[in-house]
């Protein structure tokens, strides 16, 4: 998000997800859509049945693949590397939308300086796509008038996460795909209400709708607001520093609400170490998870069907969700929640329906100040920005001028996964999720159908490694890090190249954020779970 | 059969709702149509088809059928007194078609205390109630022949009302339900299920697809093609009439006490056949498509169908629904136009 912030002015998907309909083509990358965002998976195959062309760049062969007219299986945390050498072709045979790049645009001598050095057979050295391919891939984005980017994790998931979305952004802006309908940068998100999140301020560094805590003025209209003096102007910790700070010691209590480090961190072992360092750890869940295991007080909190608000989706939809069953026990909305402990602190909070919440949000966050409950319950959600009652939301972002005037090319130079392979680890382990699973299962793994069909760990490997070390399918084999050690089923499989693993986070019985390599991205602190050195062998 | 006044209807059911738990399609804030219990308000006959179909009265998509507390277990058997109003014909085959199937054999106790308790009152339709309804080729409408309590034929101002069972007859006994010359009516109804039949278009495709199958010459290329597509989500089950597959799970509720719940499953999904080994005598989606369409046009059972075509009732959701169109409708195509 925040590379998109810096390119566009506006850290979100730029279209809408019914936009995939009328695309002409798509470039794919860092997704397993129809996994993971299935029912835009759906909108793409659909899209192609109607002769829409697809540009797959995913290492692994995922279902996608077989509908991609040209699938490019770069070498994982090659992502940036690729990506010039598409621009660096678009520039070269001169396909790059000049009008665009000169009237909307800033930056671009630096971008032309900085991919001119990235040409096909210096490309095709680093990511292992051959240049023909590249060509094509480079032509058929330029050339298409409506032509889709679409991303997720695959491309955010690493220490140069930020750079793999600044480059992203080149692309579409260097051949004018920003801006008008079916056309975009188009970040996925992995959860139903991690864009709310964020636009809600939970993030370290801005109140709700991306204002800045380090800007006075803003600090001025919520304290009004709020009916407080000296609200914090210092930026926050992001998660992967809470857990350095507290294993340090430098932090002392943590209040966690539906998230499970435990498995989804990197590194997991040294979670668990930082997490016991803490004076005091309040986890609120719907479930027991591994984290709320080792909290001081956990708070049960509703799930979705037990609770009324809004959830803003990836394509900065706000819709509304009614209450549909009572919950269970003692179980409160989150928002309760978070009042009675206020209350208690001293500082009382007088909401008394999800609706009052809506309203502050309504006053204090320009780009959703039209997004009223009067409007939700009657229509299907509405996108922001939505900055007056009369306005009708914003399917597409950037229309005639960027949010932040001029687009920036941010020209990033090709930086190899920390971790590289060596004699010892050589395999790179690359980590995602399952159709089935929700991240840490605490939800999905409890629904007896979604764990029959995942109902166990996983590694993908490729038949030619698996040969060679003698493991067949379903055979137990041991993946081991600099970290740590798992061990898990194999599935033998042709969707991983050679050389690479697969696994997901899913599992407590083989927790691979054991493995993973804590590092992270310094602009969004992002770990990079898409790549770190393993060894592999056959174990009983 | 006996005549009601239009202006008449929703008293009747306020009526009803005295005695029975009336369930009846009503018009949300949003437009969206959803049967739920009466309430004048909302009600409305311009309704359509039914989003889903009522199976799920009958087979909840998940329902507890025992509970275990105290170190005995008890057994969970419930049904109570409802009236569905506004079925479609359609719908009321598949629901026979299930009911059948739950019947015979061993009859399923936790559908059958359900089924029993329920009245079905169907609303005839005029016609197609969107393109994709072809229950004039399967034989279950657009108008119910029976296993319904009442069927209302919409003339305008006023309905024929027609009894099908001792229960129904009992709803329509009094005022305002008028008497009415029972030849007339018999005319009357015949003059309007015969425009009905004639509005909704046979699809010729779906007994051309049946023979094709019974023959084998159906080449496998048809179920990659679908396969290829299908993303699991197992929605064509859960949203047919005769769908009735489920799974069954326990659950520790505390140290002690515990639940067994049957939920809706879907052979869809690639657990649903795999063996014990590991092995999965349907392992790919293209195999497990395949199962699924055989099973509504191939590998049906001769008594379950009763008068119907074949084990689908052409009630068109499955095309309405799959996001990316493998439904009844296209696979029949697919195969025709092979």
């Amino acid at each position: 998000m925040a590379g998109l912030a810096a390119a566009f002015g506006s850290g979100a998907m730029t279209n809408s997800i019914a936009e995939v309909e009328e695309a002409e083509l798509f470039f794919i990358t860092g997704t397993n859509t129809t996994a993971q965002h299935p029912l835009i998976g759906t909108r793409i195959i659909n899209a192609t049945e109607r002769g829409a062309k697809i540009i797959l760049a995913d290492p692994r062969k995922i279902q996608l693949a077989d509908y991609a007219d040209i699938h490019l299986r770069h070498n994982i945390g090659t992502d940036v590397a690729l990506l010039n050498g598409i621009m660096n072709i678009i520039i070269e045979e001169d396909i790059y939308d000049r009008e665009y790049v000169e009237e909307r645009t800033e930056n671009f001598d630096q971008l032309k300086a900085v991919v001119g050095r990235y040409t096909p057979r210096v490309v095709e050295q680093i990511t292992g796509v051959r240049a023909s391919d590249l060509e094509d891939a480079a032509r058929a984005y330029a050339t298409t008038e409506k032509a889709m980017l679409l991303y997720a994790m695959g491309i955010t998931q690493h220490a140069t996460g930020t750079d793999n979305v600044k480059t992203c952004a080149n692309l579409a802006m260097l051949t004018g795909h920003v801006g008008r309908p079916s056309t975009g940068v188009n970040p996925l998100r992995g959860q139903n209400n991690v864009q709310g999140a964020c636009d809600m301020g939970g993030l370290p560094n801005v109140f709700s709708g991306y204002q800045q805590v380090a800007n006075e003025e803003v600090r001025k209209k919520f304290e009004e607001a709020w009916g407080v003096e000296n609200l914090d102007g210092k930026v926050g910790l992001t998660i992967t520093k809470m857990m350095a700070a507290a294993q340090k010691g430098d932090l002392n209590a943590l209040y966690i609400m539906g998230e499970n480090p435990m498995l989804s961190d990197p590194d997991s072992s040294h979670i668990e170490l930082a997490l016991s360092n803490l004076d005091f750890l309040v986890v609120q869940d719907i479930f027991l998870s591994e984290t709320a295991r080792l909290a001081d007080v956990v708070l049960p909190a509703t799930s979705f069907a037990e609770k009324s608000g809004t959830y803003t989706n990836t394509e900065r939809k706000v819709q509304i969700a009614h209450k549909a069953i009572d919950p269970p026990g003692s179980a409160m909305d989150d928002w309760q929640i978070v009042c009675e402990v206020s209350r208690r602190s001293g500082y009382p909070m007088h909401y008394g329906s999800t609706g009052e919440i809506l309203k502050e949000i309504n006053e204090l966050t320009p780009s959703y100040a039209g997004i009223t409950r009067e409007r939700l319950v009657t229509g299907y959600g509405l996108q922001w920005p939505c900055p007056t009652e009369e306005h009708p939301g914003t399917p597409y972002l950037h229309k005639g001028k960027f949010t932040k005037g001029l687009g920036s090319f941010l020209p990033c130079d090709f930086k190899p996964v920390s971790e590289v392979p060596d004699e010892e680890y050589d395999f790179l382990l690359t980590t995602g999720r399952v159709y089935y699973h929700f991240h840490t299962g605490t939800m999905t793994r409890r629904i007896s159908i979604l764990d029959r069909e995942a109902p166990e760990p996983l590694v993908e490997i490729n038949p030619d490694d698996a040969r060679r070390l003698g493991i067949r399918n379903n055979d137990g084999i041991e993946l081991i890090s600099r970290r740590g050690a798992i061990k898990a089923k194999a599935e033998v499989t042709d969707r991983v190249p050679q050389r690479v693993v697969f696994s997901t986070f899913h599992f407590h019985e083989a927790p691979v954020n054991l493995l993973t390599n804590p590092v992270f991205d310094p602009v969004s602190g992002i770990p990079e779970y898409k790549g770190c050195a393993v060894r592999v062998r056959r174990c009983a | 059969m006996k005549i009601l006044a239009r202006k008449d209807l929703a008293d009747v059911l306020k009526n009803w709702s005295d005695s029975y738990d009336v369930f009846a399609p009503g018009i949300k804030e949003t437009g969206d149509i959803i049967f739920d219990r009466f309430d004048a308000d909302t009600f409305t006959l311009d309704y359509g088809k039914p989003s889903l179909p009522q199976k799920s009265e009958f087979l909840p998509q998940s329902e507890v059928i025992f509970e275990m507390k105290e170190g005995e277990y008890r057994e969970v058997l419930a049904g109570n007194g409802k009236v569905l109003f506004g079925m479609r014909a359609c719908d009321v085959m598949g629901m026979r078609q299930s009911g059948n199937f739950m019947g015979r054999d061993v009859a399923d106790p936790y559908y059958k205390a359900k089924e029993e308790e329920v009245l079905r009152v169907v609303m005839a339709c005029s016609g197609p109630q969107n393109e994709t309804c072809f229950c004039t080729t399967v034989g279950s409408g657009p108008s119910a022949e029976r296993g319904f309590d009442l069927q209302f034929y919409d003339l305008g101002d006023e309905f024929l009302v027609e009894a099908g069972s001792e229960r129904g007859k009992q709803l329509i006994d009094d005022d305002p339900f008028e008497a009415v010359d029972d030849a007339e009516a018999g005319t009357r109804k015949e003059k309007f299920t015969e425009q009905a039949s004639m509005a909704v278009e046979k699809v010729p495709a779906v007994r051309e697809a049946m023979e094709r199958l019974r023959d084998g010459s159906v080449s496998e290329t048809v179920w990659d093609y679908f396969g290829r597509k299908c993303i699991i989500c197992g929605g064509c089950a859960f949203v047919c009439p005769t769908c009735t597959c489920f799974n069954v799970s326990d659950y520790v509720t505390k140290r002690g006490e515990g639940l067994r719940v049957r939920s809706w499953d879907a052979c869809l999904f690639g657990g649903f056949t795999r063996e014990a080994s590991g092995h999965n005598p349907r392992g790919t989606q293209a195999l497990r498509v395949k199962r699924r369409h055989e099973h509504k046009l191939l590998y049906f059972n001769e008594t379950d169908i009763l008068e119907g075509l074949c084990g689908c009732v052409g009630c068109g959701r499955c095309s309405d629904y799959c996001p990316v169109h493998i439904g009844t409708l296209e696979v029949v195509q697919a195969i025709a136009e092979e």
